[in-house]
This record gives C-alpha cells, structure tokens and sequence, in this order.
C-alpha cells in the first residue's frame, strides 16, 4: 500500500531552454510528487514536457528555477558526480526502446549499473530478478536472441538490481503489443506492492492507466488539476 | 571463467573487451594501422641498428691503429729508423710496427699465379690474426699468407715461397678480413726480406682503444708537425669511426621519424574510430550515465577501448617485426640471431610503448567528450 512519505517531491519546477526560436519554457511551475507503493502516471499531448519532468525526477536533468527533494533530501543544487551517486543508489530506469547492450546477455545486462560495485554479490540478485519476471530460462541469452516483451522484462529487472526507492517508465509499452504489455504492467504493479517502489511512467497508453493509482496531466507545462 | 573472473575485477576493461567484439571489422581496421605502425617503426629502427653493427664490424680492426708514413715535407723517402725510435719513445702503452711494402708475384710449380702484396714486419703478431699456424712474435724466416691466396695457389703449411731469391716457409695463414683493414692478397715476410728498401713505408702503432688512438694520433701530430711542415703524415681511423657512427645515428634518427609518422596516421585512425564508435554509441552511453555509471568509469572504458586497440595491434606489430628483423639481419649481416640483441630488440619494445600511448592519447578526446556528454542529451540520441 501506498504510504504518506512522499519518495519524490518537486516544487514549482521551471525549466527553460535556448533554442533556435529563442527561450523555450518546457515546464512552467510544476509540483510533483510521489509515494512509496504508489504508481502515478504522466499523460499529456506531445510538447507538454512530460519527459522534461520525467528527467527531473529521474535527475538526468536540472531544473532553472524550483525544488527537487529524493527520499527526503534537496538534491537541486547537486553537482553532475552527486546526482550520479542518487540515480546509482536510489533511481532505476525503464526505457521505451529499452536500451539493453546488445553484447551482453541478459544477466549481465541486469547486473550493469552494478557492475562497477565489485563488492556487491550481484549475479545471484539479477539471476533472481530474471527468474522473478519469468525470464529465469533465458539469463545467457542476449537481447537480440529475446522477444520485445522479454527485453523489456529485462530491462525492469536491470531497474530493480540496485533496490531503488523509484522506478521511471517512460513510455515502457510503446513497443509492446497488448499482450506483452499487460504482463509488463502486471510485472510493475507487483513491484510497487511487494517492493513498495513509486513507480513513475510517462505514457500514452490507456491500457497503463488501468493499472496505475493516480495520473497527472501535464498540458503545455502546467499541471491541469 | 578464469580470464573472465580476473576481468571481472575491473569492469571498465571487460566492457570495453566486450564492445570491441561488437563490430570485428573496425577493430581489425583499427588494429591493422597500429600493427603497420609498429612494423614500420620496429623494422626501420632494426635496419639501423643492423647497418651500425654491419659497419662496427667492418671498422672494427682498424679503429685502435694509427698509421703514420713519411710526411709531404719530408726530406726522406719513408719513415727512418731514427723517426721509429722517436715515435717509440713518444708512445707508451701501444705497439709499434714498423713496416716496409712491396709487390711481387707468386707462382707454383703448376703455374698458378697471383700478384700479392709484400709487407716485411718485426711483430707479425700484433698486425695479423692467423686461422691456420701461427703468428709468430718474431717472424725470421717464416712467411704468412693470405688464407685466400694460399687457397687460390694449393699451398699448405709448411710449403716454401720465393721472394727476392730467398726462401720462406709457410707459418700460419692470415684470416681473411672483409672489412677495411689489411687483407686481400698479401705476404707478410720477416723485414730483413726487404732489407734492400732503407726506410719504412708505413709505422702502425695499435692502441688499446680507439679514443687512446686518437691520443696517440694527437701527440705525434704535435711532436713532429707543425702548421707549416708535414714531416709525418698521422692516419687515425677512429674518427673516422666516429664521423660514420655519428651519421649512422642520423641515418637511425630518420628512419625512426618514418617510421613515427605512419604510428602518427595509425593513431589518427583509432582517433577517428573512437570518435565514431562513441558518436554511434551515444544513447547506449546515456543509459549508462542514466543508470548510475559515472563519469570516470565511462571514461575509463573508452580509454580501456583504445589501449586494447594498442596493446593488440602492438603485440601482433612486434611479432610480426621480429620476423622482418631476422630477415633484415640475415641480408645486412648475415647471422640473424644478432636481432636479439639490445640495440636491435630494444626497438620491439619502443615500438610497443609507442603503440599503447598513441592509442591511449588518441581515445583520450572520445573518452572525455562520452563521459562528459549529459546524459539527458546523450539519451535523445
């Protein structure tokens, strides 16, 4: 079940681009936030800056005016190096072209952003997180020997090998077809209930909106309420 | 499990292992300028080192003599007796021979015959080395002869030849020398066999070395010439072994330039191919920055990545050169086991050295610009 502690918390978020045009305005005084166990989803026309917030969130991004807080802590003004640590300790990703590297296997893919902590057991927690989404058969294989469906599964278990507080999904069925996506879904949904993850996805999708607990609109970089 | 659990240790390099595995084709290409790189520098440095030691070989004998004949303004046909005694007196630590030369022709009973040269010595010894019989100290009535000659002329030890009427037998046959020094076809007779000549043609003094040559050279110089007047003329051929070391050293200095400049181009090249390898891996780049790799580790992947490239092309360059250096040392001097030595070999490491810093500098500027890509930017592709 969700709980009260909000996991991520952005505060009237401004972002503004150079742009041939000029300044572009993508986010226009965004609040945002999150709870552990809970999936909120972000839907709204393109251009609106959905995946403009979901950077934020996701710290790929830093925002020109407001405040980002991760698990209780300011990380607006973190430098490049320290929004690098949060996104390893507390972040995982799930991409729409799920971004696997094609030369390693599927385990090794899971392990990746582990990969570099020589002191972690990593191989038995990503055989596990493969076995969990029911690709424990295919650890050896690589991307290109795996199904859309299946890479994608890979792809929420290489989110989940470093325990994070918050899981992005941007567009995390947008290649699938419906039956891959709802063994997709059903995968993140026991992931916020088991693990209590906040998941956050951005989508188009109205199949994702079935599973989610809360959606937030985002029209022209304003919260439509 | 054994390579892999070692590289396991350091992610950066497996990763990088694993992505030159990706497209073969451009690592071969990518290798194949290193390895030429390598070959060139390697090859080019050996020819050097094989010529120097060629000509060392060739000069060796003479580089200790100093040979002193009768000097332009000379009021005698040779060197006297008297100038003998003063250049011994001079000279300390060396050897002087005093000789006197002629020509004459040698023939056997079978009517072989052959012109050869007559020098008549006092220390047959410090002039000659023998590959059959003896040099004696003293040479009185023995004769040696060219190994060569005696050969062309079917005479053996023991065997007697004519000179001036006289007889001489044969003592020791004289090696053979392919360099500078003397040789060819000579006779060397006791000096009393050209007692009819008064003065020496040539005095050879034979130094330790070749800088106590040139000492030596130096004081008779000062002793018996001055600005105006030549009254001995003093050869020493340890400058000139120094003047050709000195352009063999520049000659190496040229051909190791050549051979720099196509290890120049090999690491344009891997430049080029990191460049585009990081460019084609952007977004791939961006999801590792996404999940948490930082920035170093990016870097040192890349970086891991081009000195693989080095380290291979470096180590196939060195085998392949050694090979060239063995057929180089067997044309230039005919032993190619001479390769193996320091002043040859060391180029298989220079060339190695060089291949891995080439290669590392030029993914120095791609590991640098991946690393620090933003990986919001990265991720759009």
């Amino acid at each position: 079940m969700a709980q009260t502690v909000n996991v991520i918390e952005i505060e009237n978020v401004v972002k503004r681009y150079e742009s041939g045009q000029g300044v572009v305005e993508a986010l226009k005084g965004v609040d945002f936030h999150a709870r552990h166990g809970e999936m909120v989803t972000i839907i709204g026309p393109s251009g609106s800056g959905k995946s403009t917030l979901l950077n934020m969130i996701g710290l790929l991004d830093t925002p020109t005016e407001g405040t980002v807080h991760l698990d209780g802590t300011d990380v607006t003004d973190f430098t490049e190096d320290e929004l690098t640590e949060e996104r390893r300790s507390k972040l995982g990703f799930v991409f729409q072209a799920f971004h696997l590297l094609p030369m390693l296997t599927a385990v090794e893919n899971v392990e990746l952003p582990s990969r570099w902590d020589t002191s972690v057991d990593r191989r038995d927690r990503a055989v596990d997180l493969l076995e969990r989404v029911g690709l424990g058969d295919r650890t050896t294989h690589t991307p290109e020997e795996l199904s859309g469906g299946q890479r994608q599964r890979v792809a929420i278990a290489r989110a989940l090998i470093n325990k994070p507080d918050v899981v992005l999904a941007d567009e995390p069925t947008g290649n699938l077809d419906q039956d891959t996506s709802d063994t997709v879904l059903t995968e993140l949904t026991r992931l916020k209930d088991d693990e209590g993850v906040a998941i956050v996805a951005v989508t188009h999708d109205e199949q994702l909106l079935e599973y989610t607990d809360r959606v937030v609109e985002l029209i022209d970089g304003r919260i439509q309420s | 499990m054994t390579r892999l659990g070692l590289l396991r240790r350091f992610p950066s390099v497996e990763i990088a292992w694993q992505n030159l595995g990706r497209n073969r084709a451009r690592t071969g290409l990518a290798t194949l300028g290193v390895i030429i790189g390598v070959v060139a520098i390697v090859s080019l440095g050996m020819a050097g080192a094989a010529i120097q030691q060629q000509a060392n070989t060739n000069l060796g004998s003479l580089t200790n003599e100093v040979s002193v004949s009768s000097g332009a303004d000379s009021d005698e046909d040779g060197v006297t007796d008297g100038q003998v005694d003063d250049i011994r007196s001079v000279v300390v630590d060396a050897d002087v021979v005093p000789q006197k030369s002629n020509a004459t022709t040698l023939s056997t009973r079978s009517g072989e015959r052959t012109r050869v040269t007559v020098s008549g010595v006092t220390r047959a010894d410090v002039l000659y080395e023998t590959s059959a019989g003896v040099a004696p100290e003293r040479l009185r009535s023995g004769a040696l002869l060219s190994a060569d000659t005696a050969a062309e002329l079917g005479l053996e030890l023991g065997d007697p030849v004519e000179y001036d009427g006289t007889l001489y037998r044969l003592r020791g046959f004289i090696e053979s020398d392919e360099g500078f020094g003397p040789g060819g076809d000579e006779l060397v007779l006791p000096v009393s066999a050209l007692s009819e000549q008064e003065h020496y043609d040539t005095v050879t003094v034979v130094a330790e070395d070749g800088n106590a040559a040139t000492d030596i050279a130096d004081t008779l110089e000062a002793e018996f010439n001055d600005e105006d007047e030549e009254i001995l003329s003093v050869t020493s051929f340890a400058g000139t072994q120094e003047d050709i070391n000195s352009f063999l050293g520049t000659l190496n200095l040229a051909l190791l330039g050549i051979g720099l400049i196509s290890l120049v181009v090999a690491s344009v090249a891997i430049l080029n191919i990191m460049l585009m390898s990081t460019i084609e891996r952007r977004g791939e780049i961006g999801v590792l920055r996404a999940v948490g790799i930082r920035r170093g580790e990016v870097l040192r992947m890349i970086l891991a990545e081009a000195a693989f490239l080095g380290i291979i092309g470096g180590l196939v360059g060195s085998v392949l050169s050694l090979g060239a250096g063995l057929v180089l040392f067997d044309v230039l001097t005919g032993d190619p086991m001479l390769v193996f030595g320091w002043e040859s070999v060391r180029y298989l490491f220079y060339g190695f050295g060089f291949a891995v810093f080439a290669s590392v500098v030029s993914g120095l500027y791609p590991a640098w610009k991946a690393a620090n890509d933003p990986p919001v930017e990265a991720l759009r592709g």
